[in-house]
C-alpha cells in the first residue's frame, strides 16, 4: 500500500508568538517549529499500517518554507517514513489554505497513493481545510477527525470511526481516501537516536517552487487579501474567593457567575 | 448591495442544533433587510427544526431529506449544497462550525475558488462585497483577521461565538427539494453507520456545550469523577478532561481537552483538579468565562482562569453542586 502523509511545521505550545510591527505575521524569532500535533498522529497511524500491511511505504509530503519544513520531513523520515518531499514556499509568501490545496494536488501527482493522511487541522491556523479542499481536486471521498483506522484485506476495505460532535461514526470504504486524523489512540513514537543521524543524511525530494508556480496559474499568489494577528488582552490572573467554609466559597462564586460574569441566570 | 446568504443549518435528534440558530443570526444581519437569507437542512426526520429554521428570521427553508442521507458523506453533502448555490444569487455561505459541516467549507470553496475561513468568532461585510473575519489561533493565544474577498465566500462560525437568532413572524415558506443524485467518485461508495452518541450522561456533548466542567488529576480515582459529573449535571454542562485522566483510562479519550483532544470555547470553563499544563490550556484558554478550582494556590491555571478557589475539591464541588441546584431550583 502507496501512503502519503501531509505534514506541516508550526510553532511548538510553549513559544512565545508576537505580532510583527504592521500585526502581519507573527514574529520568527524564538520560535521552535515542531510537527503539528494531528500530523504526529497521522504519521502514526501511517506507520502502524505499513506495519501491518506488507510491502507498504510511506511518503511524507509539505509546502513550506525554509529551514523549518526540512526539518519537519527529516523529523518524520526519523519516526520512520520512507520518503519525503519538500515543496518549497517562497519565504515570506502567506500561507492560503486553497493555494495549499492545488500545490499539494500538483505534488500529488507524482506519487501513487491508496491511501493520503492529514492531520484532522493544523496547530496553527487550526483551518482545518486543506485535507477537505485537496480531497475535492482529486475527487476522492474524505474524512476528517478519523481514530482507529485499519485495512481490512479480505474486503481491501478501510474501516475506521469518525469523531463527531454528539457521537461517532463507523466507516467502510475502499481507497483512495483522504483521511484526517484526530489522534493516535496510542502515544505516537518518538525517534530513536540512531534513526535521527540517519534523517539527517536521509535524501529529501525537493519540488522547487519555479516548477510548481506554472502548474497554477492564476492560483499561484494565492486569494487572501489581507492577514493580520493581534494577541488577547492578556489575563491577569484569577480573581480567588475569600471564604471561611466550602458552602460560603460555592454561594460567593454562583452569586458573581449570575450577577457579575451573567453565565447562568 | 446586501449580500444573500445562504445557512446550511444541522438538526440534532431532531430539533435545530444551537449553532445554527447562531448562523442565522449572523445572516440576518449581513443581510440586512434587503439581502435574502435561505436556510438549507439536509438530512432525515427534519419537520420540527424546519419550522424551527423558518421562524428565524429566514426568508425561505428548504429542506433536502432522504433517509439515506442520515450519514452523509462530505462529498454528498457539497454536492447537494451546490445544487442549492449554483445559479441562485447567494453570495456568503454559512456553516455552523461542527465536525462535518467544517469540513464542507473546504470542498465547497476548492469547488468554485471560493474565499474561505472557518472557526470564525466576528463577522463583517467590507465596502468591497467581502467579508472582514476574526478567528482564534494558535489554541486561542492569537487572533487572525482575513479579509475575504467576493464574489463568494464560505465561512464556518465556531459554536458559540455568536448569539443565537430570535424568533420573527410570519414564518417562511419551506421547500422540499429532491435530492440530486449521490455523486459516485467512488466505486464501492462508502458505508458509513448510524451516528453512536457518546453522551454517557445524556447531556450535551463537548462541541455543542455553553458550559463545560473538566476534571483532572486531582480527582485521585476515577469513582471520584463522579463529583465532576454531578457539577455538569447541575448546569446543564458537558464533561471533559484532562489528558492526566484519559491517559490513566478514567474516562475515554473523546472527554479530552487541549492540544491533543479537543478545543472547546464556551460561556463557561470550569476546571476541576485540573494544573493547567499548556496542553490543556491551548484547549479551553478561548472560553468566555474561566473558573479554576485547585488545591494549589501556585496552580498555573489560576493564571489564566477569571475566578478562582484555591481549596480541597472534595469538599468544594460537592458544595457548589448543592448551591447550584438550589439557585436553580433543582431539588
Ligand atoms: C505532546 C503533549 C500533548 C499533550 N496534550 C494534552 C491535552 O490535549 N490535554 C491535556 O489536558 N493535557 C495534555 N498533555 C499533558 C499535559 O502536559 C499535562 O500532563 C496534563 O494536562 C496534566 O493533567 P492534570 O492537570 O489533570 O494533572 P496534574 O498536572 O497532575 O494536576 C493535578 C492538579 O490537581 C490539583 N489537586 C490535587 N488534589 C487536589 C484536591 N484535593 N483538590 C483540588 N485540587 C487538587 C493539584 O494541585 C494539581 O494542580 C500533553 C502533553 C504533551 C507532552
Ligand atoms: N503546507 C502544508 N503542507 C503539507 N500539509 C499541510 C499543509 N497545510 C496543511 N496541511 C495538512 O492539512 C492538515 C490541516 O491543515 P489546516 O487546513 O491548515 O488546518 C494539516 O494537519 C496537514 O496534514
Amino acid at each position: 500500500m502507496e501512503i502519503v502523509v501531509l505534514v506541516k511545521p508550526v510553532p511548538d505550545a510553549e513559544s512565545r508568538l508576537r505580532p510583527n510591527a504592521g500585526g502581519t505575521e507573527l514574529d520568527g524569532e524564538g520560535i521552535k517549529w515542531v510537527l503539528s500535533g494531528y500530523d504526529e498522529s497521522a504519521v502514526e497511524q501511517a506507520l502502524l499500517l505499513k506495519a501491518a500491511v506488507p510491502g507498504s511505504s510511506v511518503r511524507c509530503i509539505s509546502f513550506g518554507p525554509a529551514p523549518r519544513t526540512e526539518e519537519v520531513l527529516r523529523a518524520s523520515v526519523a519516526l520512520g517514513c520512507d520518503r519525503a518531499t519538500w515543496v518549497e514556499r517562497p519565504v515570506g509568501m502567506p500561507a492560503d489554505p486553497l493555494l495549499c490545496a492545488r500545490v499539494l494536488r500538483e505534488a500529488l501527482r507524482k506519487y501513487p497513493h491508496d491511501l493520503i493522511l492529514a492531520g484532522k487541522q493544523a496547530g496553527d491556523d487550526e483551518e482545518g481545510i486543506v485535507p477537505s479542499a485537496l480531497a475535492e481536486l482529486l475527487g476522492v471521498e474524505s474524512f476528517g477527525s478519523v481514530v482507529d483506522l485499519r485495512w481490512h484485506a479480505e474486503e481491501k476495505r478501510f474501516r475506521f470511526q469518525c469523531v463527531l460532535d454528539s457521537g461517532s461514526e463507523k466507516v467502510e470504504a475502499a481507497g483512495p481516501l483522504l483521511i484526517g486524523l484526530q489522534q493516535a489512540w496510542n502515544d505516537p513514537r518518538t525517534a530513536t537516536l540512531p534513526n535521527i543521524l540517519r534523517s539527517r543524511k536521509a535524501t529529501i525530494d525537493r519540488l522547487p517552487w519555479s516548477d510548481v508556480a506554472p502548474l497554477l496559474g492564476a492560483f499561484s499568489a494565492g486569494r487572501t487579501t489581507s492577514q493580520r494577528f493581534r494577541l488577547p488582552p492578556p489575563r491577569t490572573g484569577a480573581r480567588l474567593i475569600d471564604y471561611q467554609s466550602p458552602e460560603e466559597a460555592a454561594e460567593k462564586l454562583v452569586k458573581i457567575l449570575r450577577e457579575e460574569a451573567k453565565v447562568f441566570p | 448591495m446586501r449580500p444573500s446568504v445562504l445557512v446550511v443549518g444541522e438538526a440534532v435528534h431532531g430539533q435545530l442544533s444551537g449553532p445554527s440558530r447562531e448562523a442565522l443570526n449572523v445572516a440576518r444581519s449581513l443581510a440586512g433587510s434587503e439581502g435574502r437569507v435561505t436556510g438549507l437542512l439536509i438530512g432525515h426526520g427534519l419537520a420540527a427544526a424546519s419550522a424551527e429554521m423558518a421562524t428565524l428570521g429566514t426568508d425561505r427553508v428548504r429542506v433536502v431529506e432522504d433517509a439515506a442521507l442520515t450519514s452523509a458523506t462530505c462529498s454528498t453533502l457539497a454536492a447537494i449544497v451546490r445544487a442549492e448555490v449554483e445559479g441562485a444569487q447567494v453570495s456568503v455561505v454559512l456553516l455552523t462550525g461542527s465536525v462535518r459541516y467544517r469540513e464542507l467549507a473546504g470542498r465547497l470553496a476548492a469547488r468554485w475558488d471560493a474565499s474561505v475561513a472557518t472557526g470564525a468568532t466576528e463577522l463583517s461585510p467590507t465596502e468591497g462585497g467581502g467579508l472582514r473575519v476574526a478567528r482564534p489561533v494558535f489554541g486561542g493565544r492569537a487572533t487572525e483577521e482575513l479579509d475575504l474577498g467576493g464574489p463568494r465566500c464560505v465561512v464556518a462560525l465556531r459554536p458559540h461565538a455568536f448569539p443565537p437568532a430570535s424568533t420573527t413572524a410570519p414564518a417562511a415558506p419551506v421547500e422540499r427539494r429532491a435530492s440530486p443524485p449521490f455523486p459516485t467518485g467512488n466505486a464501492p461508495a462508502p458505508k458509513v453507520s448510524a451516528l453512536e452518541s457518546t453522551e454517557v450522561t445524556g447531556g450535551p456533548s463537548l462541541g455543542d456545550a455553553t458550559i463545560v466542567v473538566s476534571g483532572g488529576r486531582g480527582l485521585r480515582a476515577p469513582e471520584n469523577f463522579r463529583l465532576v459529573e454531578e457539577l455538569a449535571a447541575s448546569l446543564g454542562a458537558a464533561v471533559g478532561a484532562s489528558r492526566a485522566v484519559t491517559d490513566a483510562g478514567w474516562r475515554p479519550g473523546s472527554y479530552q481537552v487541549g492540544q491533543t483532544g479537543r478545543s472547546v470555547a464556551p460561556q463557561l470553563y470550569v476546571a476541576v483538579g485540573i494544573s493547567g499544563a499548556i496542553q490543556h490550556v491551548v484547549g479551553m484558554v478561548s472560553s468566555r468565562v474561566i473558573v479554576a478550582i485547585n488545591s494549589d494556590a501556585q496552580a498555573p491555571i489560576f493564571r489564566v482562569a477569571d475566578y478562582g478557589i484555591v481549596g480541597d475539591l472534595f469538599a468544594i464541588v460537592p458544595a457548589l453542586t448543592k448551591e447550584i441546584r438550589k439557585v436553580r431550583g433543582l431539588s
